[in-house]
């Protein structure tokens, strides 16, 4: 398993020309700092022992001046820059992130809680901006500004640079010390937020079942209890960080201080409460009042990493579980694919397939069958028998595990997968509506269709009739599931997609189920249509989708018992016979 | 000005809270103010006594610098978990608060909203509140109190130049700040919107990745999310760009605050008006007092986020239900007698009506079934019943009572609905049964699954159960999860029952099965149900045919199959 910190480390290279560029103008500032502080303390120098007039200082004063409105800039310019850094990295990694789900397939998707997958690639991906824009630059500034201060005061005043040398590792250690507690308990949080992202949009989902159930009470109360959870797991990872806060703090100040008390005691000529083998240098007040001005900047970098190593920590536990998804395999495809022959026959074959989605329940046993070019071929079986595992094979979204499909005698897994489904529409039993108006949502599968084109298709669908009554008709606005449509008029919006493709097999998953009688043979009558020269895969429950089929496949248990057509099956008197009786006595 | 004086008021039972914050934080700020501003005089004065020869008293100040030095660190450190502990519990409180207004317009006012908006809503709008909390409120009012003591302080020595850190300390502490929320507001609110946006391209992304994938729009939505993400980023930098000029400004200011103490106080210091010591004091105290309004900025910029944030969860929470609920407490129904009576409805915006003078009289057990095509009303008239929509006109009894004086909560205990969509919930298949029944013991439990055809399946699982099932759980048939639905309708053991195509998507085995269960608990309940199938149609004691909102046609089902439309609903004309 990859570590958190190496998928971020890895992305430091989109990263490394403005962190360079960053981290330049820190120092930069940083050095400015030196000279600001030399000017000021000349200038307090000057004043409470030479008794200087303005006239005396001003050649101080006006660089002085100048270097305020410098630094100014050039903080500006860093901060921009960190920004810029984090910017690339969080529009790369979504993008990427994104991709890696959309390759991982509807079948990894289904053992996933979409609420954190959102949140992943919303609050998961804007997380790791601390560290590219604060953390790194901080780290390396934390190495920088301390050596240039060191670097000026060891000529200066030995003693000073000694207490800031002691002082200052162990303000790291300490951190690294109390931080790696709060690593554990952090990468918690991130989990029970992602949990609790989940369980909200599950309420809201179902909102309306849990109104049905006048269970909404209970669950304001189950509301208030994961959001109370929450702030208790979120104030134990506070608490740590904000003692780590404070400890480096407590550091920084006494470090400090110590600098301050030497220096005041040389001043006043007071014994310095050390050993008397080492004799403190003399030092006068210029340079006392500019290494105390120095203090604080030296310390300032190591207590900023303080802050910083909390956003770092954020981002390492976001990136967890943003590696979590990068570590999905990807399903394997034979590499190049072979693009799909458009001018084939189109005979689909399965045999002897075997999946399951989980060890010891298979859904497909061995099922063996033959879609024939043109041929409409009808699926039925009970629920669970697995009809929609022969869809989700033929759509690519899984691969046998045993046995093989084939599509004219050629292994399906050794296609150009979006080749091969250029070749097929889909109509699943709910179909989803994508957010945007009720023309983006039939020209999906081509988004360069004419408005012409789009009509004809929701014509042929049944559907230009509703479509035209609502009040923006085609540029209505839609949302997931239709809201504000019907199952049956979502259906048919789903349908026109289809119309709009070529496709030459057409797979219908239980599409018809919830439509009317009368609808339905409106639909069906636009699907002959569509099935017209075409190969057709129609998984149902109704007879009167089923009869006119040129073969009915009975499937039970994930394997096929039965097959042939309505007549030959009916005479047969098996599984099938008993299905018809069942459902339409009055008809048999 | 009105959201933040709502935002105030939401945050009254907090108010204890965030004074212990305020304070805290004043104090931590006064005491690094002392430090800075006590230890440029302490150094200054030892040199001076040092080169003079005199003596002075050095305990006291070294006393000070080590106390403020203490309380600093101290102070910092409890101002942050107290400030933290007050916002997150407010969040809890929040969230709790937004759910409960959320509920009442589920489904009627929900319909126009995606659910990826709403969860926005819910985690990061609320979220977004903290900065209010945290970085507005607190920091303005240590800001206003101690900027009114540090001017004092220095006008202790000098007018003129506790006037100049009044001057400077406003145009950090209220110049900036406004240009800050001025800048602020436009990229401010589209990035409330882009967030959402992004948001709802992730689940409409994911949720809908089978079709993405099929229609070969997967990779046009991952571009899609790309440019909405690319957008954020845009919008993020400007924020960004906007917060570093007034950070950079306020630094400049303190820089330029402490230059012009030098320039006025070194003439004090050479007339005698100040000591030296006092002028090293004031030139630092004065670059210290900055720490006061240093966060104002970035906290005023970033308000309008907040308010947008704010005022999305304020439309939601204004939103009038679609039904008033009754003051007093609900009647008690004779029985459960259902009349309609006349009844008209059209949704708001929709031009047509989809109810149009409906009549229906239920008498209590009696079984009505309602046939029509798609858009003719039969889904609407339920919601009328389980009160998610009030009639236009017209007027709906249950056992002599009208509907509308029924709380809907004691309406709803008494129907059970089993329709087309149910939501199974992301829990076990025990915990999404006990939602109609929190206290049914496990033997009943299982006795509705019995009736509902789904006992024997739940039994094989590993698990029975205690089996997960809803988005991460095992996969369930559309037909499997359907039959769950219908145990926890049947769970509800109320006396009127509405079915929403109840069979609908179930294989033959099973639907002739469930409609035998379902005869069953038909027995003694008043019965409603919307189906196509002529098996199930042959038993109602009365047959509705809607069409276009009107009662068209109606009888039995031996007597409908003569008449024009209904076997024509029913598909039966085409079968022959």
């Amino acid at each position: 398993m990859t570590a958190p910190r190496e998928l971020l480390d890895a992305q430091k290279p989109l990263a490394s020309r403005w962190l360079r560029l960053s981290v330049g103008l820190g120092l930069g500032n940083g050095v400015l700092l030196i000279l600001q502080a030399w000017l000021l303390a000349q200038v307090i120098d000057a004043v409470v022992f030479a008794d200087a007039t303005l006239a005396d200082v001003s050649g101080w004063l006006g660089p002085l001046l100048l270097l305020f409105a410098v630094r100014a800039l050039v903080a500006w310019a860093s901060e921009q820059s960190a920004f810029r850094a984090a910017a690339q990295v969080k529009i790369t990694l979504r993008d990427r992130l994104y991709r890696h789900i959309q390759a991982a397939g509807p079948a990894w998707m289904a053992g996933q809680r979409s609420g954190a997958i959102a949140e992943d690639l919303t609050r998961g991906i804007e997380s790791v901006e601390a560290y590219y824009a604060r953390y790194l630059p901080a780290m390396s500034l934390t190495a920088l500004i301390p050596l240039a201060i060191l670097i000026v005061v060891l000529p200066l005043d030995w003693l000073s640079a000694l207490i800031m040398l002691v002082t200052a590792p162990l303000i790291p250690l300490f951190m690294i010390l109390i931080g790696s507690g709060v690593e554990r308990l952090n990468q918690q949080l991130w989990k029970e937020l992602a949990r609790m992202g989940a369980h909200f949009l599950d309420v809201i989902q179902g909102i309306t079942t849990l109104k049905l159930f006048n269970a909404s009470r209970r669950e304001a109360d189950v509301i208030a209890r994961i959001s109370d959870d929450y702030r208790a797991s979120t104030m134990r990872v506070l608490r740590v960080a904000f003692l780590t806060s404070a400890v480096l703090e407590l550091f920084s100040t006494l470090g400090i201080a110590i600098i301050a008390v030497f220096i005041g005691f040389r001043l006043y000529q007071l014994d310095l409460p050390i050993p008397d083998l080492i004799a403190p240098p003399e030092i006068s007040f210029v340079t006392g009042f500019f290494i105390l001005l120095l203090a604080p900047e030296f310390y300032l970098p190591l207590r900023n990493l303080g802050t910083h190593y909390h956003g770092r920590m954020e981002a390492i536990a976001a990136a967890e579980r943003l590696v979590g998804v990068f570590e999905t395999e990807l399903p394997s495809r034979a590499e190049p694919a072979t693009g799909f022959a458009p001018d084939g026959a189109m005979r689909v074959r399965f045999e002897g397939v075997h999946f399951s989605y989980e060890s010891g329940r298979p859904a497909l046993d061995g099922a063996s069958f033959v879609i024939e070019p043109g041929q409409r071929i009808a699926l039925v079986g009970p629920s669970g028998a697995g009809k929609s595992t022969v869809a989700n094979l033929l759509l690519g979204f899984i691969e046998p595990e045993k046995g093989r499909l084939t599509v004219d005698g050629q292994d399906l897994a050794a296609f150009d997968i979006e080749d091969w489904r250029r070749q097929l529409a889909w109509l699943p039993q709910q179909p989803r509506l994508f957010q945007g108006t009720i023309a983006d949502n039939i020209r999906l599968g081509l988004p360069d269709a004419t408005d012409e084109a789009v009509q004809r298709a929701a014509r042929r669908a049944h559907a230009a009739e509703f479509i035209e009554q609502l009040p923006r008709a085609y540029d209505a606005p839609v949302g997931e599931r239709g809201v504000g449509l019907s199952g049956g008029q979502i259906q048919r919006i789903a349908l026109a997609r289809a119309f709009l493709r070529d496709a030459r097999l057409v797979i219908l998953d239980e599409a018809t189920a919830s439509l009317d009688p009368a609808s339905e043979a409106l639909v069906q009558k636009a699907l002959d249509e569509l099935a017209r020269d075409r190969s057709m895969l129609v998984i149902a429950h109704r007879l009167s989708t089923v009869r006119d089929a040129d073969r009915i496949l009975v499937i039970e248990q994930g394997r096929i018992i039965e097959s042939g057509t309505h007549e030959v099956l009916v005479q047969q008197g098996g599984h099938y016979q008993r299905m018809v009786k069942l459902l339409e006595p009055a008809a048999s | 000005m009105q959201d933040l004086m709502r935002l105030w008021r939401l945050f009254a039972p907090y108010r204890g809270w965030m004074l212990g914050g305020f304070a805290v934080a004043l104090i931590t700020l006064l005491a690094n103010v002392a430090l800075m501003a006590i230890s440029g005089w302490f150094i200054t004065a030892m040199a001076v006594a040092g080169a003079a020869g005199v003596a002075m008293n050095y305990f006291t100040p070294a006393a000070v610098i080590r106390g403020s030095a203490i309380a600093r660190t101290a102070g910092r450190y409890f101002e942050r978990l107290i400030t933290h502990e007050a916002t997150l519990r407010q969040l809890a409180g929040l969230r709790v608060w937004f759910y409960r207004h959320l509920e009442p317009l589920a489904p009627a006012r929900l319909m126009a909203y995606h659910s990826g908006d709403l969860l926005t809503r819910i985690r990061s709008d609320i979220d977004a509140l903290d900065n209010l909390y945290v970085r507005v409120m607190v920091p303005v009012l240590v800001a206003i109190t101690a900027g009114v003591a540090f001017v004092l302080f220095t006008a202790l020595f000098d007018l003129g130049l506790a006037l100049l850190l009044l001057c400077t300390l406003l145009i950090a502490g209220v110049l900036l700040p406004w240009l800050g929320h001025r800048l602020g507001k436009e990229p401010g609110q589209r990035i409330v919107q882009l967030q959402a946006d992004l948001r709802q391209a992730g689940i409409d992304g994911t949720q809908g990745l089978s079709e993405l994938l099929v229609y070969g729009a997967a990779d046009g939505h991952a571009r899609h999310l790309d440019r909405i993400s690319r957008a954020l980023v845009a919008e993020q930098q400007r924020m960004s760009g906007i917060s570093g000029i007034t950070q950079a400004a306020t630094g400049f200011t303190a820089n330029l605050t402490l230059w012009a103490v030098l320039w006025l106080g070194i003439p004090l210091v050479h007339d005698g008006t100040l000591a030296p010591p006092q002028l090293a004091m004031l030139a630092l105290f004065s670059l210290a007092t900055f720490e006061a309004v240093a966060p104002l900025p970035l906290a005023f910029q970033q308000l309008e986020s907040t308010l947008a944030a704010a005022r999305r969860l304020f439309a939601i929470v204004d939103t009038k239900p679609a039904v008033t609920e009754p003051t007093g407490p609900s009647p008690t129904p004779r029985d459960s007698h259902i009349a309609i009576e006349s009844v008209r409805f059209h949704y708001p915006d929709a031009e047509r009506p989809v109810l149009d003078g409906i009549d229906l009289d239920l008498p209590a057990g009696r079984r009505v079934a309602i046939v029509g095509a798609t858009g003719s009303g039969k889904t609407t008239l339920f919601n009328l019943l389980l009160r998610f929509w009030e009639p236009v006109s017209g007027r709906i009894r249950l056992g002599g009572e009208p509907l509308e004086a029924f709380h809907g909560e004691d309406l709803r205990e008494r129907v059970a609905l089993v329709s087309q969509y149910t939501h199974l919930f992301d829990a076990s298949i025990r915990e999404n049964l006990l939602i109609a029944a929190p206290d049914a013991p496990q033997g009943l439990l299982e006795q509705a699954c019995e009736t509902a055809q789904i006992h024997g399946f739940i039994a094989e699982l590993p698990d029975g159960y205690d089996t997960w099932v809803g988005e991460t759980g095992v996969r369930l048939s559309g037909g499997q999860a359907r039959r769950i639905a219908i145990a926890r309708a049947l769970l509800r053991d109320a006396p009127i029952l509405l079915l929403d195509e109840p069979t609908e998507g179930l294989d033959a085995v099973t639907e002739r099965a469930l409609m035998d269960a379902v005869q069953q608990l038909m027995v003694g309940r008043t019965v409603l149900l919307i189906t196509h199938r002529p098996v199930a149609l042959a038993q109602m004691d009365e047959i509705l045919v809607l069409d276009q909102g009107r009662v068209v046609e109606r009888g039995t089902h031996r007597e409908l199959l003569q008449a024009p439309i209904y076997p024509r609903l029913l598909g039966l004309d085409l079968e022959s």
